[in-house]
């Protein structure tokens, strides 16, 4: 069975880079000690690289040049540094790329960064505040494409076949034909790192929100807009395009209309242009 | 051949024949890809949004981010070249809706019904569209030829 071999890829996946981990653990105490916090990053070369490549960046807003770890804990404070050392890490697990789905590791990445600036703009105007854990959320949504590409490459002409004759979406589709989703898998994966359940949840029904019992569901929304707004803009790369249910109970839920979606392009429009780094370091 | 890439919410023009005018992954955005065959103008814009009214100093910064701005402003550069409007042959791809479309989420439509009013209300004739659908487009405008290559990401790719 495929679904047996696919299992067994996600006990064998890599683990979270640990330095992420222990400095979220850090950050979440307000009380946290800079040279702790240091000390970490320290210790994993190719996240604190891409930590001082990344810093800077406008999208971040730091006044202050950074040049050092050092600085980026100093200047960049609790809420950016806890962003910028996610993006740091799991751009590493996005490298590998999403063969069967984008034909460019980087357009994968692109995608990924996208929707979780995206996520942000919608928290913004939807809860008048940024989320850090939301973020985390988005920029892994689509972390099962890691191992599902391999299948889905192989698979694709019955895949894609199945999407123009019926009008079913790309996710119904893999179901059918490989026995899970990129998002279940998604879910899978983050389960195996021991991702706490809201952002587990958010990635396993990225594409259907709507499956979950409404307490739990808010971070899941958020993620499932975030991803469809960046598929009608284009910023995909992927083969699956829009082939995505569109769920209007999600907007209505957060009194969102179409202007509100138009507006929000506007905006991310000009963001990603502020993250040119981030885009550069997958 | 020299690709000259236009993004979201960009226009390029250009009249040297070793040039080819791209647009990448078109979802519920529109490329308008124009060729004036005698002057050898050729004119590619990527609109994002239907109306210019939903941020209009957005609309002066960046006109090509719409249809209506965007559209004058694709034939006035490619005027500025030397085309004229009676000889430019026109062609549209993309306008694509995530499934099951309901009015949360038809950007994609409402930039097709925005682009057509543009070119029935200046009597401008579109002679090739593909629009629709749920799949990603990409243009390839050669300005040798004027040439007008569609690849779609269900797999199709032909001459527009």
């Amino acid at each position: 069975m495929i679904i047996d071999s696919i299992l067994k890829s996600v006990d064998l996946i890599p683990a979270f880079p640990a330095a992420a981990q222990r400095v979220s653990e850090l950050l979440s105490d307000p009380d946290y000690a800079v040279a702790d916090v240091v000390n970490v990053i320290k210790n994993d070369q190719a996240i604190a690289a891409n930590i001082l490549k990344i810093s800077n960046s406008a999208y971040f807003g730091s006044r202050q040049k950074i040049k050092t770890i050092q600085d980026a804990v100093v200047y960049l404070g609790q809420k950016q540094l806890t962003r910028v050392v996610q993006t740091a890490s799991i751009s590493k697990i996005y490298q590998k790329g999403g063969k069967g789905y984008a034909s460019q590791a980087r357009d994968f990445w692109e995608h990924a960064v996208a929707v979780a600036l995206m996520s942000q703009i919608l928290s913004r105007m939807i809860k008048d505040r940024e989320d850090p854990v939301l973020y985390t959320a988005a920029l892994l949504h689509d972390v099962g494409k890691v191992i599902m590409g391999e299948y889905v490459w192989e698979y694709f002409q019955k895949i894609i076949g199945r999407v123009n004759e019926r009008k079913c979406s790309f996710l119904d589709a893999e179901e059918e034909f490989i026995g899970i989703n990129h998002a279940n898998l998604g879910g899978r994966i983050a389960d195996h790192w021991n991702f706490p359940q809201e952002i587990r949840d958010a990635i396993a029904y990225h594409h259907r929100p709507d499956m979950l019992e409404e307490e739990g569901n808010a971070y899941a929304s958020l993620v499932y807009l975030s991803d469809q707004a960046c598929l009608m803009m284009g910023l995909t790369g992927g083969v699956d395009a829009l082939a995505y249910t569109g769920l209007e109970d999600i907007m209505r839920h957060f009194d969102l209309r179409m202007a509100d979606l138009e507006k929000s392009f506007i905006t991310l429009l000009d963001d990603l242009g502020k993250a040119h780094d981030v885009l550069r370091i997958g | 051949m020299n690709d000259i890439i236009v993004g979201i919410s960009d226009l390029k023009v250009s009249n040297n024949p070793v040039d080819a005018l791209v647009t990448y992954a078109l979802g519920s955005c529109i490329g308008v890809a124009v060729f004036d065959p005698q002057a050898r103008v050729g004119g590619l814009l990527h609109f994002m949004l239907p109306d210019s009214l939903l941020d209009a100093d957005k609309a002066k910064a960046t006109p090509a981010m719409f249809a209506d701005t965007g559209i004058i402003a694709l034939f006035k550069a490619c005027y500025a070249y030397g085309a004229e409007k009676k000889r430019m042959v026109v062609k549209v791809a993309g306008g694509a809706n995530i499934l099951d479309d309901t009015n949360y989420f038809r950007i994609g439509q409402k930039n097709i019904m925005a682009m057509r009013k543009m070119f029935w209300r200046n009597n401008v004739l579109i002679d090739s569209e593909d629009t629709g659908g749920n799949f990603n487009r990409t243009i390839r405008l050669e300005l040798s030829s004027g040439r007008c290559i569609l690849k779609s990401s269900n797999g199709t790719v032909r001459n527009l």
